[in-house]
């Protein structure tokens, strides 16, 4: 294992720069013209001396600087990593469900076994043997991550609502606050892809390592657990601290006024929880897919397209002011009277001011599943959020849900709502307290 | 001078670097360390305490300097019964141990991970070296001593039990041959007489004894003929699908049958050809299969091979495109995997009960789940597997059998190396 450096200033609570003599000059990768980000005066090491010297949140053009070599501490964490990870590049979510028949020991040994395997994909090394010894063996670690770098990876595990009904015998141990989430205005969810009784999120800046992870997480526990629906995320959605911040599919910038933890003024009130037996540390993880008619977007006058969002499309301003990380002014008017920032614009709907305060930490990713029956693209965002409580969320959905004007170009198909305890501390596993 | 109680790592000076971390059973408590000799032949040569009427070994999985490895706290016993306790203490690599007697299973535990409680096992061991294998482990591979003569154990009794179940399997598979002859004189002689619903019922009798085998059938040739070419292949000449025809033989066999029964719905000169070549092909291929001989790890594997055959033709709809008697076919290879398994059971229980345990109980819930589809009202006794039936039903067939498939490939490695 790789063990948190306190000699480097450059970490982030859970980021760990690589190990010396890892070549790092030679496998450090920018980011290209297209992001529009800044690099060429930095040199390799520079991008992160910058900051390192600085107290301040670093320059996004810093940050958005991939490093593959960067590994992500899995143990002794306090929280799981993959949520106050700035987020990496590319992501694969997952659900499972229990098989029929599995006992609280059958998920006992699964949850066991995943934090063994987890730890040992975020540190760069296979679950098991790639090319077994003996004849006739099966290996157990599929192999195609060999040879590459761990690209930051986290995997995440969530927790279902399903796993505290009276199959294992677990309900005395439900956390307080996770039940299914109820039905929200403009659901049009698809049965395949809701719920289950296990997540795994797992993010990385080489899409090939995050989709290893999974693939060998969910064939280890064949037999216990059956996969339930699956989101390929290619490109991160919303912004980590310090990233400069990334667009939807749409073209907007998302995640502007992100709530950011793990730091002193930060917004951790939000995201953890911080009194309730085992969950303690851990939080409350909201996903859904969210698919968007790409064709009738496009279509849409760029004016338009502001107004349904309150903001510039390429500045990110809000409509009532100039530059990208100015406070919106809701009660802001235009020359002829109208509210800058329309009522049932997205921003308003979702703002902390219009919502008693409430924020989430968004972690999205833009997905495509190819092309759908009628040759149109099937697109969108993978919708992932955490937060304290997930009535967090239905509070924001409902609202949005019910007057949005993005709704007409979007619509939630899948949904799930998952407990994701703290991250275990070495000799442990996760979720540990529900079997003690 | 007694051992330094501070200093609580014992070093084994033997063949194998054992390391004796200092747990509370370890040799540090006087009876077993006491002396000078202790210290540095006295760990491996401190035999293992005896209560509950065995020998006490610890097996702990931890991590040093970065490096998984599996520690014992005695690396001997005396001959008779010897109780392994394994815990893992923090390595994230090593998921499961075995005592090995020259690279034979004595017995092991499976799915250790950080934070679990210890697991035991027990073996009843003559005298001799054995090894404690660690997959993933620094080093993998340690010795265990047995001192004493007594041959407390009768040596290859599973290797006996496994080859009784192997010579019950070859009995299997002729009786199914025998039957599959018996089939295909029917079809042949339903297909010559021009009545088609006769011989639809004919082919759906003739499929399942096909699939049951099919796995130690597969790949035969004529003796003699090119391998690469497929005008020789016995099991490609008698079971070649649509979806893998090749130009250069033309398409013959049962499915070539099967489309002219149920798409052309006449029995053509051509169709007679067929079912003639067919009884001399499937002649030509039960004479090679009677004298076939098997190892378990045949079995082992023919069982997995029976169950990637389903995922890949059955559940795809692919097999019977014409018939639908896909799960006909499908019941038969799960039939024909769980006899081979079973023929190995007896042996199995005795390396790995834990996994005999699961493959039984998956198999319980793929017949389960196919008997929801009987229908005794329908050729080969199953609903048509249609277009409809597999877009809804499909994914769940799929899993079933993806949850017996992943234990059951395990097992090969095992009846391979039993003792």
């Amino acid at each position: 294992m790789t063990e948190p450096d306190p000699q480097s200033p450059s970490s982030t609570p859970d980021n760990i720069p690589a190990p010396a003599g890892r070549g790092v000059s030679r496998r450090r990768f920018f980011q290209g013209a297209a992001g529009g980000v800044a690099v060429g005066a930095l040199g390799a090491g520079g991008a992160w001396a910058a900051s390192t010297t600085s107290a301040t949140p670093p320059a996004a053009a810093d940050t958005d600087v991939v490093d593959l070599t960067r590994q992500v501490a899995f143990y002794d964490a306090t929280h799981q990593a993959g949520i106050q990870t700035r987020p990496q590049r590319y992501a694969v979510f997952m659900t499972f469900d229990m098989a029929t028949g599995t006992t609280a020991t059958d998920l006992q040994t699964l949850l066991a076994r995943w934090s063994a395997a987890c730890a040992r994909l975020m540190s760069r090394q296979a679950i098991g043997t790639v090319e077994p010894s003996r004849v006739d063996a099966v290996a157990q670690d599929s192999g195609e991550a060999s040879g590459l770098e761990p690209a930051s990876l986290t995997v995440t595990v969530g927790l279902g609502p399903g796993l505290f009904d009276e199959r294992f015998g677990l309900k005395s141990k439900r956390p307080q606050l996770l039940s299914a989430l109820p039905a929200l205005p403009s659901d049009r969810l698809q049965p395949e892809l809701t719920g289950g009784d296990l997540s795994l999120q797992a993010c990385a800046n080489d899409p090939q390592v995050a989709y290893h992870a999974v693939r060998n997480l969910a064939r280890m526990v064949r037999g216990t657990a059956q996969t339930r629906w699956t989101v390929l995320g290619f490109g991160r959605a919303s912004a980590g601290r310090g990233q400069q911040t990334p667009r939807n599919l749409m073209g907007f910038k998302d995640g502007t006024r992100n709530v950011s933890v793990g730091g002193v003024g930060d917004d951790d009130e939000h995201v953890w929880v911080t009194d309730d037996d085992w969950m303690t540390g851990g939080t409350y993880q909201v996903a859904r897919k969210i698919s968007m008619n790409l064709e009738i977007w496009d279509a849409d006058p760029v004016s338009d397209q502001q107004e349904i969002f309150g903001r510039s499309k390429l500045e990110g301003a809000p409509l009532s002011g100039k530059d990208e990380h100015d406070v919106p002014d809701f009660s802001a008017k235009t020359a002829s009277g109208k509210l800058a920032i329309g009522p049932t614009s997205h921003i308003a709907l979702a703002a902390h001011e219009n919502n008693n305060g409430t924020k989430i930490l968004r972690r999205g990713y833009n997905y495509t599943d190819g092309l759908n029956s009628v040759g149109q693209l099937d697109a969108g965002l993978l919708f992932l959020a955490y937060m304290k409580d997930p009535a967090q969320f239905v509070t924001l959905q409902r609202k949005l849900g019910r007057a949005d004007r993005l709704n007409e170009y979007i619509a939630h198909i899948g949904s799930a709502v998952f407990a994701v305890p703290p991250s275990p501390r070495t000799g442990h596993y996760l979720a540990e307290g529900l079997f003690t | 001078m007694p051992v330094n109680p501070t200093r609580r790592w014992l070093f084994v000076v033997a063949s194998a670097s054992v390391v004796c971390l200092a747990l509370t059973a370890c040799g540090g408590n006087g009876a077993d360390a006491g002396g000078d000799t202790a210290v540095t032949a006295g760990t491996s040569a401190a035999v293992a305490p005896v209560s509950n009427g065995a020998a006490q070994v610890r097996v702990t999985a931890t991590q040093k300097n970065g490096k998984d490895t599996c520690l014992l706290d005695h690396a001997s016993a005396a001959t008779g019964p010897v109780t392994f306790t394994v815990s893992n203490t923090d390595s994230t690599g090593i998921t499961e141990i075995e005592l090995l007697s020259d690279a034979r299973i004595l017995g092991e535990k499976e799915n250790l991970a950080p934070g679990l409680a210890p697991v035991t096992f027990t073996a009843t061991l003559s005298g001799g070296t054995y090894q404690i294998y660690c997959p993933g482990a620094d080093p993998e591979t340690q010795p265990f001593t047995v001192t004493g003569r007594a041959a407390a154990t009768p040596t290859g009794s599973t290797q006996v039990v496994l080859a009784d179940g192997v010579t019950g399997y070859a009995a299997y598979v002729r009786g199914v041959i025998t039957d599959m002859q018996g089939a295909v004189a029917q079809l042949r002689t339903a297909v010559d007489s021009g009545d088609v619903v006769a011989s639809k019922k004919a082919y759906a009798t003739l499929r399942p004894y096909y699939e049951k085998v099919e796995s130690d059938v597969e790949g035969f040739i004529e003796p003699g003929a090119d391998p690469t070419k497929n005008a020789g292949n016995l099991d490609y000449l008698v079971d070649m699908r649509g979806s893998n025809l090749d130009p250069e033989v033309g398409w013959t066999g049962m499915h070539a049958i099967e489309r002219d029964l149920w798409q052309g719905g006449a029995i053509t000169p051509q169709t007679k050809k067929y079912a003639a070549d067919l009884q001399t092909d499937i002649g030509k291929l039960t004479a090679v299969a009677r004298t076939l001989t098997y190892k378990p790890e045949d079995l082992a594997n023919g069982a997995a091979g029976l169950l990637e055959e389903v995922q890949s033709g059955k559940i795809t709809g692919e097999e019977e495109a014409f018939s639908h008697l896909d799960l006909v076919d499908f019941s038969a290879n799960v039939e024909g995997a769980q006899q081979a398994f079973s023929f190995l059971e007896p042996g199995l229980m005795t390396i790995d009960p834990a996994l005999t345990a699961q493959i039984t109980a998956q198999f319980t819930l793929v017949r389960n789940q196919l008997s929801t589809y009987r229908d005794a009202s329908q050729l080969g006794g199953f609903k048509p597997y249609t277009a409809a039936l597999r877009a809804t039903d499909a994914a769940a067939l799929s899993k079933a059998v993806q949850g017996l498939q992943d234990p059951l490939s395990r097992i090969a490695e095992k009846v391979a190396t039993a003792r």
